[in-house]
């Protein structure tokens, strides 16, 4: 008898306190994306993430935060211990049993899509935003990265009406060495198309190249990224790397663009249209400014 | 070899080892929980009726990650290092491992498949998706055994010989045809095939758990009982059947006992190397080569190995956590030289 008023009282007072959790937005919140974060952050939430995984890069105050290691191999306790009330993530985020352990020990699992199109992000930003208690910031964000894709289509469709989109390698390294050529369905591939540029690699993923056949397709602009170095560095160990890139229409004539290799993980992120822009203006250098 | 310890002191210190290493992974994690508590919580598992008021959280972490981890701990570390005393004695060479007949790299083939090929093995039914991977390696692995063995066989005799060059040889070929999926790979599953390729007991649930503690309890009873065959392997082939032995049929054994213990192991937590290679030495350095003695002390030396480990692996960069194959070699190799050297002087 006792007994059973205990489990009854226990039972409303779950009940209860689940109820007050849902009405209000979570507090604590760990975040395994790295456009996630960034988007969390773009939203007014960074003060209330308590850790990330290794792919939040950006903005740089993230990485401050507690580790939580790779986005496919979280560990159950490890974000636990920083009491989280939310984990956001991709579709990418696992493995599959830890999500379930940190849902069983009452944490929020929000999983979103990291596909690369506006729907899905307009999607995962009304979440975020309901989330966060920030919708109407949430619409405003979506709106102007709308606009800001927009103008940069109608840039393109122009400026390919006028001449010939230019062809393209986007060669993804580490150091200058060995650089990988990024192929069809890759982030990269799709990031050229919505610049304007034509992807020469007709391959799928990131392969490596033979140094002949990417001089034989001879890039009107070479885009790299690269892992660990950045700026002047980088370009320079690319050529010191691999000197025969040298022959290249892209490198006489100037064309060879830096990309930051993070814009490549994880969807559609608040940095891109800027990044997009940039290339652009390389692609097409008479439409600068526009 | 010179016995440094008496088994019995041996068993006692191994055995209060096992126990320390179980307690530690139980009460240690990123998760901070009183002793207390972990106390109270642990003793509500093996079903002492304890009043659950402010345990529930301890009681989640305790018995759904600790423990079923610390089991999967156990259960690979103890099997892996049995596998490595089996192949150490059939081969009669110490410096044998379980990946000799073929086993890790047939797993490591089964795993590629099952990562790589994954979108093919879309159509399967949702429940049947997250044990994919485990069942292929561990059809890889005993696959890839089966045709070593077969190999080695010949007017119904098994060459040890033709064995173990045939086990390279498929090692190899299984190699490279890693190779060719991580070539097809794209980043994400490259990046999974990586860290599968570097263990980790994350993530251990019980589902996935129960058919490894059923392998590996059953190698660990069975194996021992053939100690004194292995006993007199020592002495040579010929010898051995002198001396009434059935050497085709131990041969058989242990070799089945292995692809078993390693596929089962290797499908649960991946691939984790230098336990099979290094336990069964540390304990014959410490108590000599008496397959009696040499078989159980594995099992506890590498469970406890492993159980420490995988506390280094949860604790060092909490709450990330590192791949545990890193740390088995990085506290086990040091530790194995200085005995090696010690043992020299």
């Amino acid at each position: 008898m006792r007994r059973s008023t205990r489990v009854a009282a226990l039972c409303v007072g779950f009940f209860v306190s689940y109820h007050a959790a849902a009405a209000e937005s979570p507090q604590r919140w760990v975040s395994a994306g790295g456009a996630l974060s960034e988007w969390i952050s773009a939203l007014g939430g960074e003060s209330k993430l308590v850790g990330v995984d290794t792919t939040s890069q950006h903005p740089e105050s993230l990485k401050a935060l507690p580790s939580i290691g790779y986005q496919r191999q979280l560990s159950a306790e490890g974000i636990l211990s920083l009491r989280p009330q939310i984990l956001v993530g991709t579709e990418e985020t696992g493995p599959p049993p830890v999500l379930s352990q940190v849902r069983s020990a009452g944490v929020q699992v929000e999983l979103f899509s990291a596909q690369p199109d506006l729907p899905t992000l307009q999607g995962n930003l009304q979440r975020l935003g309901k989330l966060l208690g920030a919708d109407d910031q949430a619409s405003q964000v979506f709106q102007a990265y709308q606009q800001q894709l927009d103008q940069q289509k109608i840039r393109v469709t122009r400026a390919q009406l006028k001449g010939k989109s230019p062809g393209v390698l986007l060669l993804l390294g580490h150091a200058g060495g060995k650089p990988l050529i990024a192929g069809k369905d890759t982030a990269a591939d799709w990031l050229l198309q919505q610049a304007g540029g034509h992807n020469l690699a007709t391959h799928t993923g990131y392969k490596p190249f033979s140094v002949e056949s990417l001089v034989s397709l001879d890039p009107e602009v070479l885009v790299f990224a690269d892992r660990a170095l950045t700026g002047d560095a980088a370009r320079a160990a690319l050529f010191k790397e691999n000197p025969i890139l040298s022959s290249t229409r892209a490198a006489k004539d100037g064309r060879v663009m830096e990309l930051d290799p993070t814009l490549l993980v994880g969807g559609l992120g608040p940095r891109l249209p800027d990044a997009m822009k940039k290339l652009s203006d390389a692609f097409y250098p008479d439409s600068a400014g526009q | 070899m010179t016995i440094l310890v008496k088994p019995r002191a041996l068993f006692i210190g191994l055995i209060l080892l096992c126990v320390l290493a179980i307690w530690l992974s139980l009460a240690l994690g990123p998760v901070s929980l009183p002793l207390f508590d972990t106390l109270r919580a642990a003793l509500r598992l093996v079903g002492v009726p304890i009043a659950p008021d402010g345990l529930e959280q301890a009681e989640l972490i305790l018995g759904q990650i600790r423990l079923p981890r610390t089991l999967l701990g156990l259960a690979v570390g103890g099997v892996l290092a049995l596998s490595g005393v089996a192949m150490q004695g059939l081969f009669r060479n110490p410096l044998a491992d379980p990946g000799l007949v073929g086993v890790s790299s047939g797993a490591a083939l089964g795993a590629a498949i099952a990562i790589v090929g994954g979108s093919v093995f879309g159509g399967l039914p949702e429940s049947f998706g997250p044990y994919v991977l485990s069942l292929c390696a561990f059809l890889g692995g005993l696959g890839v055994t089966a045709l070593v063995y077969r190999l080695g066989r010949r007017n119904g005799q098994t060459h040890v010989a033709t064995m173990l060059l045939a086990g390279i040889a498929l090692t190899a070929l299984a190699g490279s045809a890693v190779g060719l999926f991580t070539y097809l790979a794209d980043d994400a599953t490259l990046r999974t095939l990586t860290f599968w390729n570097l263990g980790s007991l994350n993530g251990a649930s019980y589902s996935r758990l129960w058919p490894l503690l059923l392998i590996s309890a059953g190698v660990a009873l069975w194996l021992p009982r053939r100690a004194k065959a292995l006993n007199a392997l020592l002495l040579g082939e010929s010898e051995a059947g002198h001396l009434g032995i059935d050497v085709e049929r131990l041969k058989r054994e242990l070799v089945f006992c292995t692809a078993l213990g390693v596929g089962a192991a290797v499908a649960a937590a991946g691939m984790i190397g230098f336990v099979g290679l290094v336990v069964p030495h540390l304990v014959r350095l410490l108590a000599g080569p008496d397959h009696r003695v040499l078989l159980p002390a594995s099992v506890l030396a590498g469970a406890s190995l492993l159980l420490f480990a995988d506390l280094v692996a949860r604790l060092a960069l909490a709450p990330a956590e590192l791949p545990i194959g890193i740390v088995t070699a990085f506290i086990g190799a040091p530790f194995f030289l200085y005995l090696l050297l010690r043992g020299r002087a």
